[in-house]
């Protein structure tokens, strides 16, 4: 008798806390969290944290820090805060658009995968031909065809993130659904469809929350590589990769220029990275 | 080895053949006609399908895909629509300028992040382990275009130490090339050596904790020699992978570091191809780097075979 009792006492004990919050709750998680926390706060209270309008052009052009532009102007005298404020916030909306997008295709491709071999084998080498393509490369060529612009940008990070969230989810699937309860799922007369989507797929999503938080990231460095090159977000609306791209050439009369969005690019990159860490650990347990 | 090869070959050419089919069609979706481009905005309409038959734009698509299958596999590309010269001559230009870029960023990669995983994986729980945690975490976080202008300003315009950008061919001006070269490799080069001393350290760390290394402790062995001749070969191969990948990835980030750095190389040549509407440029480039990087993951998968003779017998 108490030999069967064990496991079972075992199993009441398990920490009720999700694994989750108990990955972000190290001091990993807690800085990430507040870094990106703190970038899109300021991002979301652009109007009421600078009055000014980031595409107004003034009189004083390349100026420096005073009352009326507490981070000075860039070239065209616009207000550089508002422009750095107003960057951020359509660097979030970019990758909180494209980051899910990309997901739901990649793990609707991997969930097509688990039908049969030869929708898994099209799929593989779907996965393999984007990722051939490697990063901006694929940028360059998405935008050859869609020419530069605010969708085109959004495309390009969901598709780069495709093949990584379809992958990882496709691995977790096939790994998943030989486990016991799938099979016993499948005696239960569960369907197909039934299985993949309610017992394998809720089992094999760990994963793609890490992916996610990583996806995040690499869409701020999409966003910012495609401004350098001319093909990203049009002007005049700020984005921070065209602010930084815009301040090179101004690097030794106003280094604030470069500055103020090379800080909060760090910033938010870093975040995401830190919390893609904290997830990882805790999701490993 | 050759029956490995064998076994990978095929998933490879039907990737190229893939890539080569998407990269046609993407480019025959463009809006606007590079003949009615190129005739300017006043030709008349029989001068532009002068210009269309000479470019052979008005075949079918089906044949216009085979006659540029033919052209590639030949090695005669043709001349270019828009940029003028040989398409050729342009990539081959371009590929010694970037050749030199990724090379010596690769190379960087291993300097730097070899020592690094081998002096955290021997730190233990020593302080300053976590201070190289915290460093690589960095470098990998930050994007390389914010490294570049970072370097761009500290090196080039507050110490004046190294030119903001410009190129010299190492053939021509060895002393000068490498002037040139040392900002933009760096900053190739510092998140992808961060990654690859992450995984390596994580893979010596693993290696570390096996029975073996304990035996070999008590049988005496000093812990430089365990780190060197038991953990190393263990955990090169994952390595090796991943700096395969990271390949690709440099050649891809090369394309932003060119255009910081003002480095001629294949970056610049993609992106004026795609902003002149150049079909020619563009479809071969973007054929020739996912070739190259087919052909890198093939090598890194024989160099993983060459270091781990278990997948060999496979």
């Amino acid at each position: 008798m108490t030999v069967l009792s064990v496991p079972f006492a075992g199993a009441l004990r398990r920490p009720v806390r999700n694994r989750y919050v108990a990955g972000l709750l190290t001091w990993r998680g807690v800085s990430g969290l507040a870094l990106v926390g703190l970038v899109a706060l300021a991002g979301l209270l652009a109007p009421v944290l600078s009055g000014a309008d980031p595409n107004a052009q003034g009189p004083e052009a390349l100026a420096g820090p005073s009352g009326a532009h507490p981070l000075g102007t860039d070239d065209l005298g616009r207000d550089l805060l508002s422009r750095v404020l107003h960057g951020i916030g359509t660097d979030l909306t970019i990758i909180l658009t494209a980051v899910p997008a990309g997901a739901v295709a990649g793990a609707a491709l991997a969930l097509l995968a688990g039908t049969s071999r030869a929708a898994d084998l099209v799929v593989q080498r779907l996965f393999d031909l984007v990722l051939s393509f490697p990063g901006l490369i694929l940028g360059l060529a998405v935008t050859a065809v869609l020419g530069p612009g605010r969708w085109p940008v959004v495309i390009v990070i969901a598709l780069a993130e495709v093949p990584y969230f379809g992958r990882q989810l496709r691995a977790g699937v096939l790994v998943q659904r030989e486990r016991e309860y799938a099979l016993a799922a499948r005696v239960g007369g569960a369907g197909r469809a039934r299985v993949l989507l309610r017992h394998v797929l809720p089992n094999a999503v760990d994963p793609l929350v890490v992916q996610g938080a990583v996806a995040l990231s690499v869409g701020v460095f999409i966003e910012g590589a495609l401004s350098f090159l001319g093909l990203g977000v049009r002007p005049p609306e700020p984005t921070l990769g065209s602010l930084i791209s815009g301040a090179v050439a101004y690097l030794d009369t106003a280094p604030l220029l470069a500055a103020a969005p090379l800080g909060v690019t760090a910033a938010l990159v870093l975040g995401f990275t830190l919390i893609a860490e904290s997830l990882n650990r805790g999701v490993r347990g | 080895m050759r029956s490995f090869l064998l076994k990978r070959l095929p998933s490879g050419l039907v990737v190229l053949l893939a890539a080569s089919f998407a990269v046609f069609l993407m480019l025959r979706l463009i809006p606007g006609d590079p003949a009615t481009t190129l005739a300017g905005p006043d030709a008349s309409p029989a001068a532009i399908a002068a210009i269309r038959a000479r470019l052979g734009l008005d075949e079918p698509l089906a044949a216009q895909y085979l006659h540029w299958l033919g052209q590639v596999l030949t090695g005669d590309l043709g001349p270019s629509y828009a940029i003028g010269g040989q398409v050729s001559g342009l990539i081959g230009d371009g590929i010694a300028a970037t050749a030199q870029l990724t090379l010596a960023a690769l190379l960087l990669v291993v300097v730097l992040a070899v020592p690094v995983a081998l002096l955290g994986a021997s730190a233990g729980r020593r302080p300053w382990a976590g201070a190289l945690r915290a460093l690589t975490t960095g470098a990998l976080a930050v994007p390389p275009f914010v490294t570049g202008v970072l370097l761009v300003g500290v090196f080039a315009v507050s110490l004046r130490l190294l030119p903001a950008g410009g190129y010299a061919s190492l053939g021509d001006a060895p002393d000068l090339a490498v002037q040139y070269l040392a900002l933009p490799a760096l900053c190739l080069a510092l998140p992808s050596a961060a990654i690859l001393a992450r995984y390596l350290q994580d893979g010596l760390e693993r290696a570390l904790a096996e029975d073996y290394v304990r035996t070999a402790t008590a049988l005496g062995v000093s812990r430089r020699r365990i780190l060197w001749r038991h953990a190393l070969p263990n955990a090169l191969p994952s390595a090796v992978t991943v700096l395969g990948l990271q390949v690709g990835q440099l050649v891809a980030g090369a394309v932003v570091v060119e255009r910081i750095f003002a480095w001629p190389g294949l970056g610049q040549l993609v992106e004026q191809g795609v902003q002149r509407r150049d079909y020619p440029v563009v479809q071969d480039l973007l054929l020739l780097v996912v070739a190259g990087y087919v052909t890198v993951q093939l090598l890194t998968d024989l160099a993983y075979s060459w270091l781990d003779p278990r997948v060999r017998a496979l």
